[in-house]
């Protein structure tokens, strides 16, 4: 037996590999027939990038929020933006404690694990960016103090397609933030069926066993950073990249390395310690589709044609 | 003896192998068919039209029999005995339609029939082999008509088609598709096209044709050898490009652009012969205050003996290579006769390209007293003869009489026609004194009757007057064709254009310009009045022009012109052969091993995956663009039932080299076994054609029984 096998048990002592499958089929209980998008949000929330549900409303954000906090054991919180939400109502406030004279701050919702910005498109672009500033340094400076946020900070957010009434759109800038963009879509039948004999679903988030905790978290984490990377599959990546980039504006450096990130985390998802190209060719439309075009649903098929014309190694 | 055939048995042919009743399939029969077609249809344009419809019939009966093979009287027409009997049948049939069997045409026809008939009754890959040969030739033959490059662009899709047809045939199991096929042929004839350059340039040409054809009486259109009232003006109605001129310094101007032709000097009163009696003449070194025309003349095959140059010939037409006459008398293409005229050492039958040199003059000097028959007239036209002498009588000497009988054309109500009325029994009296209208042969036979009615020798000189320039050369049509007079005064031969005086706008600008509602009534050049379209013909000219010059005409001497600008010298045919050798094997090498070197710098692994994809496309699993390598490799598991364990473990073996981290033992040990497999695999892959399926299912048995 050779080393790297020992290295391989060794870790997987503390996590059981099979831990994240388990995750993924207790999800899909509450969000039934929708495992490729948890497939990929559990890929996101792995590789440490904040995930952009966008769809319309009814179809299991909150539900999802609701599930994945249950099962990790965290906390969750909601912040519905609105037109009139204020960069305050996020991350908090100051307040002049009458008592001791003093300012006290009062944290906002971002303080928490998993947060839930929903319908994030339909605030003002001051509110979006203060969020957008927290996700991207996972802390929050106000008054000139800095307030680190928690290690695991998560943040679902989700946005209306662009056509309906009343969004302020994501710049395209601000959509680089997020590692994942995916929609959910209306069940299928089949699932819509048993979505619908068993009822709430909410309720059934809450009842669920928590199978992961922060160290769990951690240290499946950290396997995603030694997931081997070859070169044919680098070379793979890189040909994507330039491939977006032929006409106008492609995938940023960023973006790349954030491909990187997801290709492993979902390498590990498979139980496997090296990325596959197909892993890359999976998990591309959900990281560059809203990169692309703004939008979550035409950027899917936009990665899809760039996919298509790069011949896999 | 056991042993014996036991050992010699694979060097035997294997007869009890081969199926009793094996037939070609449709896509071979399709392919072949499209060969025969493209060859064909070239031979079209100029075989009867029976022979044609005969050799298209016979293809379509063997398409539509391959189609409904139960038909008992379709296979009985495409059988053997039936295709033999037409073949034979359609022999004599060309022999009586044509009335000779050993020529270019009938025997071309016959070829023609006869692949028809072959294919008719094809069987077997061995026949439609020779098939292949026999269009081959047939296609060759097409250049025993026209060398343009309309016949050359007419080639290429049917050489297209016999790679096609080659593709097929040699690997009939091959189930890649047509557009591969044709993929493949066209990277192949890309490949070999320098090959073709190398070849054309450096392979050894003989001095001269390698075979002459045997001449087949087909009437050309052109100057003849007689001259009757109306044969010029007949002729001037074509449009056909009698020769080509390409003139070293300035070309003169068109009045002064009197070709020589056929000089007719014997008379029977109504149609001008030449007369055997001259002898051959050398051509008179010109004094130094002459201006001398050098100029290069590309004679169209009229297949007469006489070539033509202007005026008074200063040289012998030489073979047109100016560089290598240097100490050796080159061979002379023709010798000058007394009467100034050009004969060709034998029939032009292809284009003859010729250098020649002249001196613009209308006096032809001669140490020849002229001969009796240039005073002889026949008495048919005794109103002339009477005219005549009544008129000389009047005159001072020759030279006022000459000028008193052209100012009777200049003077009197003389037409210049192209539909003159036709003339009787004594034609030159009818034309002078009734008619008064005609066209250049006319005049000039009438000036000579005149002449000679006076005393004078004369003589009609028929040739081309004028040209057309086009761009760097000149175009002289058939329709330049003219007529003048010579007649003998002061001992030397004058030239007297009578026509001059009756049109001069034809001797300055043309016949069109001269008679532009005769020219376009007659159909002419109507279709020339249009600008765009004489311009577009006259590019064409010009493109053919230069095919005929750079393609057609490389022949040995502008060889030696290329190697010596290439500074070798003239190279021994051993050189020329080793050096072939050696640039063709530089460039396969190139072919070849460009795609190795291109994957040189890539890691082991990755030219074996390449490898391993080359191998299964040539069973014709090609892998999609976006399709990873486990999907490609599961895909060629269920398309290659027998070959499913071993692309697993590949399958296995190459994602673990490829995207899992190495580790030496261990990647060795898959290396080496995918070195194996791959060697195992493509051993199997390669003669797809020749066993087939079925044979290739036996050596697996072999196989796994081993």
């Amino acid at each position: 037996m050779n080393h790297r096998a020992t290295a391989a048990i060794t870790q997987l002592e503390v996590v059981p590999s099979t831990v994240l499958l388990d995750v993924i089929d207790q999800l899909e209980t509450v969000l039934i027939g929708k495992r490729e998008q948890l497939t990929m949000a559990l890929a996101c929330l792995l590789a440490r990038g904040h995930l952009l549900i966008e769809d319309v409303p009814g179809v299991g954000k909150t539900t999802l929020a609701h599930a994945l906090s249950a099962t990790l054991g965290v906390d969750w919180k909601r912040v519905q933006f609105t037109s009139d939400l204020l960069p305050a109502d996020v991350v908090g406030v100051s307040i002049l404690d009458n008592h001791d004279n003093r300012f006290h701050f009062q944290r906002g919702p971002v303080f928490t694990s998993i947060l839930l910005a929903d319908e994030i498109n339909r605030a003002p672009p001051r509110a979006q960016s203060a969020l957008l500033e927290a996700m991207e340094e996972r802390q929050v400076t106000v008054d000139g103090t800095t307030h680190a946020l928690d290690d695991g900070f998560f943040v679902i957010a989700t946005q209306n397609p662009a056509d309906q009434q009343g969004a302020y759109p994501l710049p395209q800038s601000q959509l680089d933030r997020f590692l994942v963009g995916i929609e959910l879509g209306y069940p299928d039948a089949a699932s819509e069926r048993a979505l619908l004999a068993q009822g709430d679903q909410r309720q059934h988030a809450k009842t669920l066993q928590p199978l992961l905790n922060d160290a769990s978290l951690k240290s499946l984490r950290e396997r995603c950073e030694a997931v081997h990377l070859s070169d044919p599959v680098l070379d793979y990546i890189q040909a994507l990249l330039s491939a977006t980039r032929t006409d106008g504006t492609g995938l940023s450096p960023r973006a790349g390395l954030n491909l990187v990130r997801l290709g492993r985390a979902c390498a590990v998802i498979e139980q496997r310690d090296h990325v596959l190209p197909d892993d890359v060719r999976r998990v591309f439309p959900v990281l560059a589709g809203h990169r692309l075009t703004g939008q979550v649903k035409s950027g899917h098929s936009a990665a899809q044609a760039v996919l298509a014309q790069v011949a896999m190694p | 003896m056991n042993v014996m055939s036991r050992t010699w048995h694979r060097f035997l042919p294997r007869q009890k192998h081969k199926p009793a009743t094996e037939t070609l399939d449709g896509r071979t029969l399709t392919a072949l068919a499209t060969v025969i077609f493209l060859v064909q249809f070239p031979h079209v344009f100029h075989l009867p039209i029976w022979v044609s419809l005969t050799g298209a019939t016979l293809v379509a009966l063997k398409l539509w029999r391959h189609n409904r093979p139960d038909d008992a009287l379709l296979r009985r027409l495409t059988s053997p005995v039936a295709a033999t009997f037409i073949a034979a049948a359609t022999a004599v049939l060309i022999r009586m339609d044509y009335g000779y069997s050993l020529g270019r045409d009938p025997c071309v026809a016959f070829l023609f029939v006869l692949i028809a008939a072959k294919y008719a009754e094809l069987k077997r890959a061995n026949d439609a082999t020779a098939l292949l040969c026999l269009s081959a030739f047939l296609l060759l033959t097409q250049y025993f008509y026209a060398q343009s490059i309309l016949a050359a662009v007419l080639t290429l899709p049917a050489v297209f088609a016999f790679g096609v047809a080659l593709a097929v045939l040699r690997d009939a199991d091959n189930p890649a598709t047509n557009t591969d096929h044709i993929k493949l042929v066209g990277k192949l004839l890309l490949q070999g096209l320098p090959l073709a350059a190398i070849l054309f340039l450096g392979f050894p040409r003989l001095p001269g044709p390698l075979w002459s054809l045997p001449d087949d009486a087909v009437a050309r259109t052109g100057l003849s050898d007689s001259m009757a009232p109306g044969s010029i003006g007949s002729l001037s109605q074509s449009n056909e490009v009698a020769f080509r001129v390409e003139f070293d310094g300035v070309p003169p101007t068109p009045e002064q652009l009197y070709w020589r032709g056929p000089v007719l000097s014997q008379f029977d009163g109504r149609e001008w012969t030449e007369h055997d009696t001259r002898v051959e003449a050398h051509p008179q070194a010109p004094s130094d205050n002459t201006r001398v025309h050098d100029y290069t003349v590309m004679l169209q095959p009229h297949r007469q003996r006489w070539l033509f140059a202007l005026d008074t010939a200063a040289s012998l037409p030489y073979p047109d290579n100016p560089d290598t006459t240097a100490g050796i008398t080159p061979r002379v293409l023709g010798q000058l006769m007394s009467d100034g005229q050009m004969i060709a050492e034998r029939p032009v039958t292809q284009v003859l390209r010729y250098r020649q040199s002249s001196v613009l003059s209308d006096t032809l000097a001669t140490n020849v007293p002229p001969a009796p028959h240039t005073l002889y007239l026949p008495g048919k036209n005794p109103r002339t003869i009477a005219f005549a002498r009544s008129l000389r009588e009047k005159t001072t000497g020759p030279w006022d009489y000459a000028q008193r009988v052209l100012n009777i054309f200049s003077e009197n109500e003389f037409h210049y026609t192209l539909q003159p009325q036709l003339l009787g029994d004594a034609p030159v009296d009818e034309f002078l004194f009734q008619s008064q209208a005609g066209f250049c042969e006319h005049y000039s036979a009438a000036f000579v009757v005149l002449m000679r009615a006076a005393g004078i020798p004369a003589r009609v000189v028929t040739g081309y007057l004028g040209g057309e320039m086009n761009g760097d050369y000149m175009i002289v049509r058939q329709s330049h064709a003219h007529a003048w007079a010579e007649a003998h005064i002061d001992g030397a031969w004058r030239r007297f254009d009578p026509t001059a005086h009756v049109s001069p706008l034809r001797v300055e600008q043309g016949l069109s310009a001269a008679l532009p509602d005769e020219v376009t009534a007659t159909g002419l050049t109507g279709t020339l009045d249009a600008n765009w379209l004489r311009e577009a013909q006259l590019r064409w000219d010009a493109m053919n022009h230069r095919w005929q010059t750079l393609v057609v005409n490389f022949n040995d001497a502008s060889q030696e012109k290329l190697w010596e600008k290439l500074g070798v010298g003239t190279p021994s045919l051993m050189q020329i052969v080793v050096g072939f050798i050696a640039l063709s094997a530089v460039w396969c090498a190139l072919i070849i091993g460009l795609p190795s070197w291109q994957h040189k710098h890539l890691p082991p692994t990755e030219r074996h995956w390449l490898q391993l994809c080359r191998v299964l496309a040539r069973r014709g699993i090609t892998r999609n663009t976006n399709e990873s390598m486990s999907e490609f490799l599961n895909r060629a598991a269920l398309a290659w039932p027998n070959q499913q364990a071993r692309l697993t473990q590949l399958n296995t073996d190459f994602s673990a080299l490829r995207f899992q981290r190495q580790y030496s033992a261990e990647s060795d040990e898959r290396l080496t076994r995918v070195r194996r497999e791959l060697l195992q695999l493509a051993a199997r892959a390669w003669p797809i054609g020749r066993r087939g399926p079925h044979s290739t299912q036996g050596l697996n048995k072999a196989q796994t029984a081993r």
